[in-house]
Formats: structure tokens, C-alpha cells, sequence
């Protein structure tokens, strides 16, 4: 069963798309259950403009992806990337054991961010 | 039954409704509360409604009344024939002949015994068509081989197995054969006494009946260890007390599969043929594992990849949009591991197909206009997937 973050975000999700001239692109996979997703950003002065995502993956996984788009849409970038793990467990709801990956794909997503951050590149 | 309600469900594989018939019939037995096993007035009714479940079920299958024995579904009946044939050469455990299709309620006491006991195992594969094949069964015997256990319809793909010429070769060798036969009763019409196999296992929910309740048949006692010991009822072969209730829901189950079956069984394969039309005239890109026929095929199931999503997500969708229910052919089970079906691993799919394959299985409340909506929703589902993976990043290899 799902969550009812987990239902809005999949059945409906307001984030996907493709952007032409995105300003970065961060991609994962899950070597285990074949996940994929990536995100494209538009940013300005450090914050983030617009998000949108392709994925391939369970229901949980794409809910995931949206959750996150959405969560950064609109968010200087240093603050997301502090959000603690009790933040991102929150971000998803209750989740049973075989949608627990996604917790981990949220958290990848995050250290994706922040590994841009820490570069210099945002 | 309003079967408007369950106008969505296409998993009847995995369990049908209850009829109305059913269901009124188990509500009539629920006021026997005699012990049919006693000896007093009371009883004489709850005995009758045990015997006239066993007429009922003998009358399906073609065979005598005492040669069924009540148990609590298919997979007791699947184990009490392999670990009540085996347990007869327990001093010297010898070989099994299974396929590698079969359901866990087989493979699994099959593994058990393989552990515990010592036994042998040869497992047949199946071709690209779900069915194996009868010259690879003949390779496998050996001179201590002791059971053959195949089941007749596969619960994924429908795929019929080649029972007949199984049994012949069976019993040219004198070996023992079990038949798992839970996904074909109920569903096309069957003549054990002609089919000539030693024990066959059903469940009467698969055919409107309730869960908890199924039989095995046997043909001669004397070949078979009891696997329940105690009070002594189904002539000792499975003691405790009968569940009255359940056995009458599976006799009023099997008294209308055997005056429904040709109706049923013609119906549900004009809905497949419709449902195959329709999805290959749709614009998504599909593909049916096993053989679709008639002959080859259970008339109300169908296992199909659809290229370039996710199967999970598409069942979910269903379930959410649409009330609709699927079955799939993978799924995530935890952070490390990851359930992928046996049966399409075993007719050679690779990882990519089996992750994008679904079950879909109807029956008797299954109209044709569900059929049209179900494919409606299927195709549109599965372009919103697509739509929210093209670009590159979700190759179907
Ligand atoms: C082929 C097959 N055998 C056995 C069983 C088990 O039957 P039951 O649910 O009555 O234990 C099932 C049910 O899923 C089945 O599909």
C-alpha cells in the first residue's frame, strides 16, 4: 500500500518534463531495482528557479522524484542542502519495507545536490 | 454479486468473488453445528451437506466420491501428495521429477524434502512457449525416481502442460504423478478418470468458491501416508473436525462450474481473443509470454510485456486511477533484493521484460465492456509512463 504523499505525487505529478537549456542535470540509478531518474535545474543566485524530472521506476520512486522537485522549486540550494534524514523521511511518509529504497534515492538526490555545491558549480 | 463493483479486478488467478449461489449456501450450513462425525441426529444434517460436497466435486472431476479427500486449499493438497508419496520411501529417498514452474506450494515442500529427507530433484524448464516439453520429462526419469509433480495450468501465464502424455509416460514406468490442477478447475472441462493420474490437487477459490477449503484427489489410498493425524475423519487419511461451512461452499462452487464450465469457458476465451485484438491494435508495443491459443492456454489469462515501463507503476496506476487490479511479474521486496517471477525467468525473459510484464486474469463477472475499459486505461497508463520516461534515460536493455 501506498501513503497518501506518495499517491498525490505519483498520480499526479506536476514536475515532469525536459528542459532545453537546463543549468544542471543530476542523475541516479539503483543498481538493484533498475530506478532511474534524473532532474534538470534552472537556478539563479544560488537558488533554484525551476525543477522537472524523467524517471523510470515504481510508483514509489517516481513519487519520489516529484517530492523532490517540488520541495526545491523556488529554495536557495545551501538550505536544501541541509535538510537533516528526519526531514527527508518526512518528505515521504510512512513507507513499508519495499518502498524503503526511495528514502535512499531522496537522500542520493540531496548528496547530488550537495556535491554540485561543494564543487563550486552552483 | 453487483458486478459493477468489481468491474476492475483482473486477478482472478489469485482469487475469485464468491458467488451468490456460494455464499447462500454457506450461509444455510453455518447453522449445522453438529460434528458430521458424531453419531446423533444433529449430525445426520452436517453429514449429508459433507457428502454431498464429496458427490459434487467427484461429479466435476469425473471420478468416484471416495477418492476425495477435503483439505484445507491447494497448497495443503500439494503438500500431503508429495510428502505422503515420498514419506513412503523414506528409508530409501530416492528422485522427483518437477518442472520449474510449478507454484511455491509445490517447490516448496519439493525443497524440504530435498533438505531434510535426502530426495533428488530434476526440474523441467519450460520453452519460450510456458510449457515443457514431454521428450525432456522421459530424459529425466530414472530407475529410483519416485514422483513426478507437474501442474496442469500455470497461474502466470495460463500455459497449459502436457498432462496426457505425462501421465502415460508415467505410468509406463510406474511412477507415481501428481497433478497441481488449482489454476485449470473451474475453468476448462476436466475428466480425471480419463486423464489416468494418481493424485490432483484443487481449491475452491479459484472457482467462487471460499478460501480455506480445496481436496486432493487420490486414487488408491493405500499409495499415500496421511499428512494430518488424529480423529480419524476422510477415512483417516486427514483428521480434524470438517469445516462444514467451507465444504459446502465448495460443493455449491463445483455443482455450478459443472453446469457452467462450457458457457464460462467459451465466454472468457471470446473476451481474451477481443483483448488481445484490441492491444495489438493499440498504440503501445506489446508482447504475450507463452502461448495464447485456445489449446495452449488457460481461455481467461494473459501475460503480457509492455516495452518501455515499469510494470509496478503501471499496477498502481490502474489501482489508483482506475480501481483496477493487475498482477505483476517483478517487484521491488526490500533495499537489497528484488522479487522477479520464476516462471518468466524460467522461459528465458531477461530482467528489462520481466520488470514490464503484467498478469491479467478474468472470469464469470468479467463483462466485455470491462474488457474495452480495462485496455482503454491500460493504453492510456502506459503512455503517461512513457511520457514521464522518454529522453533517454530508460532504454528497455
Ligand atoms: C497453481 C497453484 N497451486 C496452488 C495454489 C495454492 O492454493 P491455496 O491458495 O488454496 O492454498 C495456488 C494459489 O495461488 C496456485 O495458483
Amino acid at each position: 500500500m501506498y501513503n497518501q504523499i506518495i499517491i498525490d505525487n505519483f498520480s499526479n505529478p506536476q514536475h515532469t518534463g525536459n528542459l532545453e537549456l537546463a543549468d544542471y542535470e543530476i542523475e541516479i540509478g539503483n543498481p538493484v531495482c533498475g530506478d532511474r531518474i534524473k532532474i534538470q535545474l534552472l537556478t539563479h543566485d544560488n537558488f533554484i528557479d525551476k525543477a522537472v524530472f524523467k524517471a523510470w521506476g515504481c510508483a514509489t520512486s517516481i513519487a519520489t522524484a516529484n517530492i523532490f522537485c517540488d520541495s526545491v522549486c523556488g529554495q536557495p540550494i545551501n538550505s536544501i542542502t541541509q535538510r537533516s534524514a528526519e526531514h527527508l523521511a518526512q518528505m515521504l511518509g510512512e513507507l513499508e519495507p519495499s518502498q524503503h529504497h526511495c528514502l535512499h534515492i531522496l537522500t542520493q538526490l540531496h548528496e547530488k545536490l550537495a556535491a554540485l555545491l561543494k564543487a563550486g558549480v552552483v | 454479486m453487483k458486478t459493477e463493483h468489481i468491474s476492475g479486478y483482473f486477478d482472478y488467478n489469485a482469487t475469485t468473488p464468491i458467488s451468490d449461489e456460494v455464499a447462500k449456501s454457506m450461509i444455510s450450513a453455518i447453522g449445522q453445528f453438529a460434528n458430521p462425525s458424531s453419531s446423533n441426529n444433529y449430525s445426520q444434517l452436517a453429514k449429508t451437506v459433507v457428502s454431498h460436497a464429496r458427490e459434487n466435486v467427484a461429479k466435476l472431476l469425473n471420478v468416484k466420491a471416495p477418492n476425495i479427500f477435503f483439505t484445507s486449499g491447494g497448497t495443503e493438497a500439494n503438500n500431503w501428495a508429495i510428502k505422503g508419496v515420498l514419506s513412503k520411501h523414506s528409508d530409501q529417498p530416492g528422485h522427483i521429477i518437477t518442472s520449474a514452474i510449478e507454484h511455491a506450494s509445490v517447490h516448496d515442500p519439493i525443497k524440504y524434502c530435498i533438505q531434510q529427507l535426502g530426495y533428488e530433484v530434476t526440474y523441467l524448464k519450460p520453452d519460450s512457449s510456458g510449457a515443457i516439453n514431454v521428450a525432456d520429462l522421459k530424459g529425466a526419469i530414472r530407475a529410483n525416481t519416485q514422483l513426478i509433480s507437474v501442474m496442469y495450468a500455470n497461474n502466470e501465464t495460463g500455459v497449459i502442460q502436457p498432462i496426457s502424455a505425462i501421465a502415460k509416460i508415467a505410468h509406463e514406468h510406474s511412477i507415481p504423478m501428481h497433478v497441481d490442477a488449482v489454476q485449470l478447475v473451474g475453468k476448462q472441462h476436466l475428466d480425471v478418470t480419463a486423464l489416468n493420474v494418481d493424485y490432483l490437487s484443487l481449491s475452491a477459490h479459484k472457482f467462487y468458491g471460499p478460501k480455506g477449503i480445496g481436496c486432493l484427489y487420490i486414487k488408491d489410498i493405500s499409495s499415500i501416508d496421511p499428512l494430518i493425524h488424529g480423529g480419524g475423519q476422510e477415512s483417516a487419511m486427514r483428521s480434524g473436525t470438517e469445516n462444514v461451512m467451507a465444504i459446502a461452499g465448495l460443493s455449491k462452487a463445483a455443482e455450478e462450474a459443472q453446469q457452467a464450465i462450457e458457457q464460462w469457458n467459451k465466454e472468457y476465451w471470446s473476451y481474451k481473443q477481443h483483448m488481445i485484438a484490441l492491444l495489438n491494435a493499440a498504440p503501445i508495443k506489446v508482447k504475450f509470454n507463452g502461448a495464447t491459443n485456445y489449446i495452449d492456454a488457460l481461455p481467461n489469462t494473459l501475460n503480457i510485456t509492455i516495452e518501455g515501463i515499469r510494470a509496478e507503476a503501471l499496477a498502481a496506476r490502474m489501482e489508483m486511477l482506475h480501481h483496477t487490479i493487475i498482477s505483476i511479474g517483478s517487484a521491488c521486496s526490500n533495499n537489497k533484493t528484488k522479487k522477479a517471477s520464476h516462471v518468466l525467468t524460467a522461459m528465458g525473459l531477461n530482467e528489462v521484460d520481466i520488470q514490464a510484464s503484467i498478469r491479467v486474469s478474468f472470469g464469470r463477472f468479467t463483462s466485455l465492456s470491462a474488457i474495452e475499459m480495462f485496455v482503454q486505461a491500460l493504453v492510456a497508463e502506459t503512455q503517461v509512463l512513457l511520457s514521464i520516461s522518454e529522453s533517454g534515460i530508460c532504454k528497455s536493455n
